[in-house]
This record gives structure tokens, C-alpha cells and sequence, in this order.
């Protein structure tokens, strides 16, 4: 891992926030970097390759743009099977997260998977889906009720 | 939003090329030119069914950790705890969720050590000692782009 330069946390505070709307974003912001164009689209360019910009691009509100449901899906697997799985679950599109977690008191689910739909029940028939698809029985389908945040990090201040 | 809305925000999520003139690549293959992208893009920011555009960054590439955590919290100091975990710019994503831990939020921090310092402190400072993280043994998968 490459420590980051001062010009490159500059860099990254401008592009964690919102690209501005414009032809030519990158020149706006290199002005305001006293930097020009070619060499902020270089730093940038170094950045993807690096890994640390994952891409430039549009984060969605889902729900407004017709993904209305979504649902965390917890199931409990038998530790030798959490790999097989998981691969299963990670390949159906209507899955977008899926992680393995260890079980914690009260809470015996180890693997954890993030369901979009259309509506509540859509959430469930998917989920009922992958539960006959790797056969894991034991499962349940936590609907968020409220949302009391959502918003990118900013990991440089 | 009609269907050239989606063709944009389906291409604008995938993500822009870094480029003098990112729109551009938007634009030909709609048979756009970049003004009515541009406009388009302005009037979803607008509307609120764009967030945000700009870079999406990997913290685990700076060596920053991310955990699910859980906490029981009586129904009544559901707004009181939420209001302290919130103000921390490393939470990120906080529902609410009926189970047996009710209130669900992600943390991202510079270190593993600095997970445990800050639960301790949520907890310190709203009394809530029901507090779990669950970090992640095992990616399968992390899509956060949806198909329109």
C-alpha cells in the first residue's frame, strides 16, 4: 500500500463529494486545485489502478428509481457447506451483497445476503427461491422498517 | 423517467470514463448530445434519484475496515441512540429492523481497534450495552449497481 501524497488527498476530497454537472468536470476541478486538467486526469487514472477509486459514476437512491423493497437475508448454514453456499447465492441477480458472518449471542445466522425487489413479496419469493435452490431451510428475511442513514463515507477529511 | 433515463442511469452507474469529457461516452451510444445528458443527469440529481456522482472509493485499499453492527434497543431510546450513531461520519448505513437486534448500521474505520473503541463509546454514551459487530469472515459478492 502506497501512502497517499498531499495532492492526492486533495484530489480524492474533491471527487468524494459530487462531480460537477458540466462538459468538462475534471477542468472545473483542476482550477480549483490549481492543478490543470492532464494532470489531474493522470492522478485520478492512478488512483483507479491503485484500487482506491473504484470507479467514477452515479450512486442511485434505489428506492425512488423503482427499487422499491429491499430485505437483509439471514440464514444459517452448516459451517461445512458456507462456501458452496454462498457461491450459490452470489450468483442470482436479485442478490447484490453477500457475505459470511459468525454467529453472535441471540443471533445463530452466518451467512448474510442483500435481496432487491420489487415489492416485499417479491423479496420473499426470492428468498424462497434460494432456499430451495441450496437447500438451507433456516432463514429469515429482515425488511428495514426505517432508514435512519445512507450516505457515501468521506474517508479523507 | 422514461427509458432514456434508464439507458442513462444504467451506463452512468456502471461508471464514466476518466476522460476530458466523460458525457460523451454517454451520448453517442444513446444518440444524445452531451447538453441533453446534461440536463437529464441535472433534472435525476434533482428529483433525488441520483445521489451522488462522483468517485466511489475503496476503504479496504487504505487499510480502513468495514463491520455490520446490531443493537438491541428499547423502542423508546430508539431515537436518542440513533441521533449518537449517526453523528459519526464512519456510519454509513442505519435501518431499522425487527429482529432480535433492531438497529442495523455499518461502520468504517480506520482500524479494528478503532471498531472496538467506538462501540464502547455508543454504548457509554447511550447506555445501549446490547451491541454486536459481525464483521465479514467471507465476501461472495458486493454489486451496488441496479439494472433499470
Amino acid at each position: 500500500m502506497i501512502p497517499l501524497t498531499e495532492k492526492e488527498k486533495a484530489v480524492l476530497r474533491e471527487l468524494q463529494g459530487d462531480l460537477p454537472l458540466v462538459k468538462h468536470p475534471y477542468a472545473e476541478i483542476a482550477e480549483r486545485l490549481g492543478i490543470d486538467e492532464p494532470e489531474l486526469l493522470k492522478i485520478v487514472r492512478d488512483l483507479m489502478a491503485r484500487g482506491i477509486i473504484r470507479r467514477v459514476g452515479a450512486i442511485l437512491r434505489h428506492r425512488k428509481a423503482g427499487v422499491k423493497a429491499n430485505a437483509m437475508g439471514v440464514w444459517s448454514v452448516p459451517e461445512a457447506e458456507v462456501k458452496r453456499v454462498g457461491r450459490l447465492m452470489a450468483e442470482d441477480p436479485d442478490v447484490t451483497h453477500c457475505y459470511q458472518r459468525d454467529p453472535v449471542a441471540h443471533w445463530p445466522y452466518n451467512l448474510y445476503t442483500m435481496i432487491h425487489g420489487e415489492t416485499e413479496e417479491a423479496c420473499e419469493r426470492i428468498a424462497k427461491r434460494l432456499s430451495e435452490k441450496t437447500g438451507i431451510a433456516s432463514y429469515r428475511l429482515l425488511f428495514s422498517t426505517r432508514e435512519f442513514k445512507k450516505e457515501s463515507l468521506k474517508i479523507i477529511t | 423517467m422514461d427509458d432514456t433515463d434508464r439507458k442513462i442511469l444504467n451506463l452512468v452507474q456502471k461508471g464514466l470514463p476518466v476522460t476530458s469529457r466523460p458525457l460523451e461516452k454517454i451520448a453517442e451510444p444513446l444518440s444524445l448530445t452531451e447538453d441533453e445528458v446534461l440536463e437529464r443527469l441535472r433534472r435525476l440529481k434533482e428529483e433525488g434519484i441520483i445521489r451522488r456522482i462522483g468517485a466511489i472509493l475503496d476503504p479496504r485499499s487504505l487499510g480502513w475496515v468495514s463491520t455490520l453492527c446490531a443493537a438491541r434497543v428499547p423502542e423508546e431510546k430508539v431515537d436518542d441512540f440513533v441521533g449518537v450513531v449517526n453523528q459519526h461520519p464512519g456510519v454509513t448505513h442505519n435501518y431499522e429492523r425487527y429482529a432480535y437486534y433492531n438497529v442495523w448500521f455499518t461502520l468504517t474505520v480506520p482500524s479494528w481497534e478503532e471498531v472496538g473503541k467506538t462501540l464502547a463509546e455508543f454504548s457509554k454514551k447511550t447506555g445501549i450495552d446490547e451491541l454486536v459487530h459481525l464483521p465479514a469472515r467471507e465476501i461472495f459478492k458486493v454489486r451496488v449497481q441496479f439494472e433499470l
